[in-house]
């Protein structure tokens, strides 16, 4: 594991782009990675950790493996936003920024995500869905599930 | 350049900052992020003017010709009141306002704010578990400036800001509690806090406790810089050295002995130039580092293993008395050592970790702060400007000029090299101020022929700059360092505010005492002497090794 | 469009061979004002960073385009990458600089596969050693604001600071940098190359209640109505939101869009962004969704953007709930000037545009909840 972490500090220099690269190899940025970083970089602990918690696509704490940003900016909540959401918090039984108890699912609600012309919208595991109704929402879940 | 102050034309320098033109005017601004030396980064937004109309943030806007600056208009005055408002909802909850004197709720008071309009809503954990140092984040205000004093002074960074919009907190990484982390205990973020959010961990009660049981035979010391310090708890002149009331105040409180830390310091240095000699001679690691500051020993641990093997040996001053007043006096006396409490008075937080480490076993029960000091003289009602003076009891309160100069930076340095040419030589030196490590400056250094060897020695003051020098510390033979800027008169747990211009007049005050001392090497102390003949045995023997030094541990980060 | 047009490398050859003050005076004599919502005059900056000596110098390009309702920036990156990337080595020629850095908003994370191969493609074809690399953000509205975007990209918290020094003379490392929008940028090769390029065609991001969303070039000063038209609204349309910092307005047919008009009715125009609203809204409900946005999305550096953006929203939930009365209005108008006076960024400053304009205009829909009480 370290080599690797030498590996990407090599690659991507920037501390932000290295935080990036950990989050998608392991879903999340554990103490013990933070430490490494610090190691090796000299940059403090805990300034890596407040970079850490600053983006709100980085976690410090492990998610689940489909990861939804749903967007609930005026452009989606004016094309009926709320009823998806709520939806989407029924079908799955948790709420925003929590997993569901099988590890299968991550809930974000937030900010904008530029697709503003096929609201309302989210991005699965970074990939755009939209024109979302309850309909289409459910055959995502089904397909996640199987 | 002139400007428009308050109506007023006013010449001024360029490059000045709208503060810095107000304060040479005595106009006041009110600041809450702003603090002297460093990058003001406009967090709080407490010091805005109106700058042609325009609110603008005095404390980093410099000053451009023709500006036009009113410092109270009703829109300057609403903004800053709605924004200590914001402000005291959730620190208000847990700051008690009537005993607290802190630079937030003394603008509150100043500005006549009286009612907040807004519920408390923050609720972060208490980090309290700490030996030395607590927070209650519930109180912060995030103006950053023990942030910044973490890292841009003492290059720790053991705190930062987490999160972001009003979860924001600072924090250790991963919300750890600060004892648990590489934290130094230095302690100059509690200099910083302008609302008590972190402060060091309370011990009064248990020596209020202490002294109330008759069985317990309590003994206090006091560090070097209390002494240049005390004072300014009750309203006197910064530099005024309290010594004598210090000791009345202390006696007044209950303790059964009051003895003197000095004497401790002149302790180390014999057995630190001894040991220093016995290095040269001996081809052991070299530098040598001082180890009597427990802040830096405790850098060293976490982040330059490499290091230990160059610390000294010694152990810290109150420690060595400690020790002495648990064996040597208890034996005298007559006492079982597990009756005696002993106390130490410490410009320092970081000694509050030192007392609890396991090396050093129970020699000292108790460090409190000089502001703790402080407040168990005012809890107890004593008028301490009135007091009479007093001296040290016997038999360990007589100590050295050497001694006293263990509170400002370089001050281990000269006493130590006091010592260690005349041991070493036999010959007495002609001039007994080393003016090379006295002063303020960053990095320190100089050099002395003892036996045609040409000792280089090296000071710093200050953990960033106690970095810059590690750089090259192969350079040298012998080094000082001391976590605080300024040294122990510029210490975390010293009275607030502990500003440049306070430290220098501390200082000052701590050469005057050396110099007004007709003992002024540490060797010449008669009290050690006969210490060491009816004892101790040898300097640097096995008993005096036995009792007198520790070893270091490798801490993780 | 004009925002569609290649310039095919042209533009880069022809730039190459003139003086940096010559491309600088170019630029500002075709009228290229910046696209990311400030409207500063594109050349200006770049003289800055030319005239600041320093061995270092980088160009940033802004594309975390964040502000709600807003995809123009991504509209560019799918549709005309090559002239977007040709605009950014121009760029980096002109100030002397080697090393550019595209900003890209982690939202856009599926457009870096493509955008890199045009990178590559453009470089080999304009035979440089100009460096582009993309560094992509993690979710931050702020790091729109270009101090943060600096602050980010090395390595720290995405927050602003104070200017000045400003980007052009201290920026990215310490080094003079100019950072500059993707529509800026794009557009740079075609106002260097066209002869007929026009300053004023601007891409609307059209959304909101509307069958025909999307982006649409028009000039500026083209009518409200108009403008709605192209999006064909269904039901009619109640007001318009410049995005969520913008602020909004009643939607009158004959108001012409231009910034300077737009700034005389307490808004913003910005990166033309423009939601409209239906009659069926209600623009205190909208009001809290923004403010919950501006909560959620606060840097928590300065306090009243910090803690005065949570008590706002605490205040609107109240009133939407019908749970306020006037004073509350009151402290909640005193609030959003507070922070807009006060708070240290451009962004913190504009987060309560929306609720001074919707209080200006739709008074009554506030008051009304609070009447039911």
């Amino acid at each position: 594991m370290p080599d690797k972490l030498d590996k990407i500090i090599e690659s991507k220099k920037l501390l932000l782009p290295i935080l990036t690269e950990i989050q998608d190899r392991d879903g999340y940025i554990s103490e013990d990675n933070v430490r490494q970083l610090s190691k090796k970089t000299k940059i403090p602990l805990s300034e890596i950790y407040g970079v850490a918690t600053f983006y709100s696509f980085l976690t410090t704490k492990p998610e689940g493996r489909n990861i939804i940003h749903i967007c609930n900016s005026p452009s989606c909540y004016v094309n009926g936003s709320l009823n998806i959401i709520e939806f989407i918090e029924k079908e799955l039984g948790i709420k925003s920024g929590q997993t569901t108890e099988d590890k299968l699912f991550t809930l974000h609600i937030g900010s904008c995500i530029g697709c503003c012309d096929k609201a309302p919208a989210m991005l699965l595991n970074g990939e755009v869905h939209d024109k979302l109704t309850e309909k289409k929402i459910k055959g995502i879940i089904k397909k996640c599930r199987s | 350049m002139q400007i428009t102050l308050n109506g007023n034309k006013v010449e001024c320098e360029k490059g000045k900052t709208i503060l810095e033109i107000a304060q040479d005017n005595d106009i006041r601004i009110p600041t809450l992020c702003w603090q002297e030396d460093f990058h003001p980064e406009a967090r709080c937004r407490i010091c805005l003017v109106e700058v042609n109309g325009k609110l603008m943030p005095s404390c980093s806007t410099k000053i451009q010709k023709d500006m036009q600056i009113e410092t109270e208009t009703e829109k300057v005055k609403k903004t800053r009141r709605m924004n200590l408002e914001l402000m005291m909802a959730d620190h208000l909850k847990s700051c008690f306002i009537d005993t607290s004197n802190h630079e937030l709720c003394r603008i509150v008071a100043e500005e006549g704010i009286k009612n907040i309009r807004f519920e408390p809503k923050k609720q972060h954990g208490k980090d309290t578990s700490g030996r030395a140092v607590v927070r209650d984040p519930n109180k912060c205000i995030s103006c950053g400036r023990c942030v910044q004093a973490c890292r841009d002074t003492q290059n720790i960074t053991a705190i930062d800001f987490a999160y972001r919009g009003h979860k924001s907190k600072v924090t250790p990484y991963f919300e750890k509690d600060l004892h648990k982390t590489y934290c130094i205990k230095c302690g100059q973020c509690i200099l910083s806090c302008p609302v008590e959010a972190i402060v060091e961990q309370d011990h009064t009660e248990q020596v209020i406790k202490h002294l109330a049981d008759p069985k317990k035979h309590v003994v206090v010391q006091t560090a070097p810089a209390i002494r240049a310090s005390l004072g300014e708890e009750f309203g006197n002149k910064p530099g005024t050295l309290v010594k004598g009331r210090m000791v009345a105040a202390a006696k007044a409180l209950g303790f059964d002995r009051v003895f003197d830390t000095n004497l401790g310091a002149d302790l180390t240095i014999i057995e630190e130039a001894n040991e220093l000699i016995d290095r040269v001679k001996n081809n052991s690691p070299l530098p040598m580092f001082t180890s009597c500051c427990p802040g830096w020993i405790k850098y060293v641990e976490h982040f330059r293993h490499d290091l230990i093997p160059h610390l000294s040996t010694c152990k810290s001053p109150h420690e060595m008395l400690g020790v002495l007043v648990k064996t040597y006096y208890a034996e005298k006396q007559g006492i079982n050592p597990e009756d005696i409490i002993v106390v130490s008075i410490m410009p320092c937080t970081a000694k509050k970790f030192e007392s609890a480490r396991e090396e050093l076993g129970n020699d000292v029960d108790y460090v409190l702060t000089t502001r703790e000091f402080a407040k168990l003289i005012k809890l107890k009602n004593i008028d301490f400007n009135q007091l009479d003076e007093q001296d040290f009891d016997d038999p360990l309160g007589i100590s050295t000029g050497a001694a006293a100069l263990f509170g400002a930076t370089g001050g281990v340095m000269e006493a130590a090299l006091r010592t260690a040419y005349e041991t070493a030589t036999g010959k007495s030196l002609a001039k007994l101020e080393f003016d090379q490590v006295r002063g303020t400056e960053a990095i320190k250094n100089g050099s002395i022929h003892i036996n045609n060897i040409e000792v280089k020695f090296g000071v710093a003051h200050g953990m960033m700059n106690a970095c810059e020098l590690l750089e090259s510390y192969k350079d040298y033979h012998f080094i000082e360092i001391m976590a605080c800027p300024g040294g122990c008169i510029g210490g975390g747990g010293q009275p607030i505010p502990t500003t440049w211009e306070i430290k220098k007049k501390r200082i000052e005050a701590i050469y005057n005492e050396d110099a007004g001392l007709s003992l002024r090497k540490s060797h010449e102390n008669p009290v050690l002497k006969k210490i060491y003949e009816e004892f101790l045995g040898d300097i640097g023997g096995t008993k005096a090794h036995k009792l007198l030094h520790t070893g270091y541990v490798e801490r993780e980060l | 469009m004009q925002i569609l047009e290649k310039s095919g490398l042209e533009a880069w050859k022809k730039a190459k061979e003139m003086k940096p003050e010559k491309v600088i005076s170019l630029l500002n004599k075709k009228g290229l004002a910046g696209r990311g919502g400030a409207c500063f005059p594109a050349g200006t900056k770049w003289e800055f960073a030319l005239n600041s000596e320093s061995d270092k110098k980088y160009v940033i390009c802004n594309a975390d385009e964040g502000e709600p309702g807003t995809f123009k920036d991504k509209y560019i990156i799918i549709n005309n990458p090559e002239t977007l990337v040709e605009g950014i080595l121009i760029a980096c020629n002109t100030i002397g600089a080697k090393h550019a850095y595209i900003y890209l908003r982690r939202e856009y994370r599926y457009l870096e596969k493509n955008l890199t191969k045009i990178i590559k493609k453009i470089i080999k074809k304009a035979d440089t050693d100009i460096q582009i690399d993309i560094v992509l953000g993690a979710g931050a509205y702020i790091c729109g604001e270009e101090t943060a975007i600096i602050r980010s990209i090395e390595g720290r918290r995405g927050q602003p600071y104070y200017k000045p020094p400003f980007p052009a003379v201290e920026g990215l490392f310490g080094k003079p940098t100019i950072i500059n929008n993707v529509e800026t940028l794009a557009n740079v090769p075609l106002a260097i190359i066209k002869d007929d390029w026009n300053p004023n065609l601007r891409l609307f991001s059209l959304s909101g209640n509307l069958k025909n969303p999307g982006i649409y070039e028009m000039p500026l000063g083209t009518s409200l109505k108009e403008l709605i038209a192209l999006g064909k609204p269904e039901k009619s349309i109640k007001a318009i939101y410049f995005g969520c910092a913008g602020g909004c307005i009643p939607f009158n047919q004959e108001w012409k869009i231009d910034p300077e008009f737009i700034n005389s009715t307490g808004c913003m125009l910005g990166s033309c962004t423009m939601i409209a609203v239906d009659e069926s809204q209600s623009i205190v409900d909208i009001v809290t969704i923004i403010a919950k946005f501006f909560e959620y999305e606060s840097c928590g550096k300065c306090t009243p953007c910090r803690e005065g953006s949570m008590r706002i929203l605490s205040l609107l939930e109240k009133i939407s709930l019908g749970y306020a009365n006037m004073d509350d209005i009151k402290l909640l108008e005193e609030l959003c000037c507070v922070i807009r006076d006060s708070s240290l960024c451009g962004l913190g400053q504009s987060s309560t545009m929306h609720i001074l304009t919707a209080l200006k205009n739709f008074r009554e829909e506030f008051e009304e909840k609070c009447r039911l009480r």
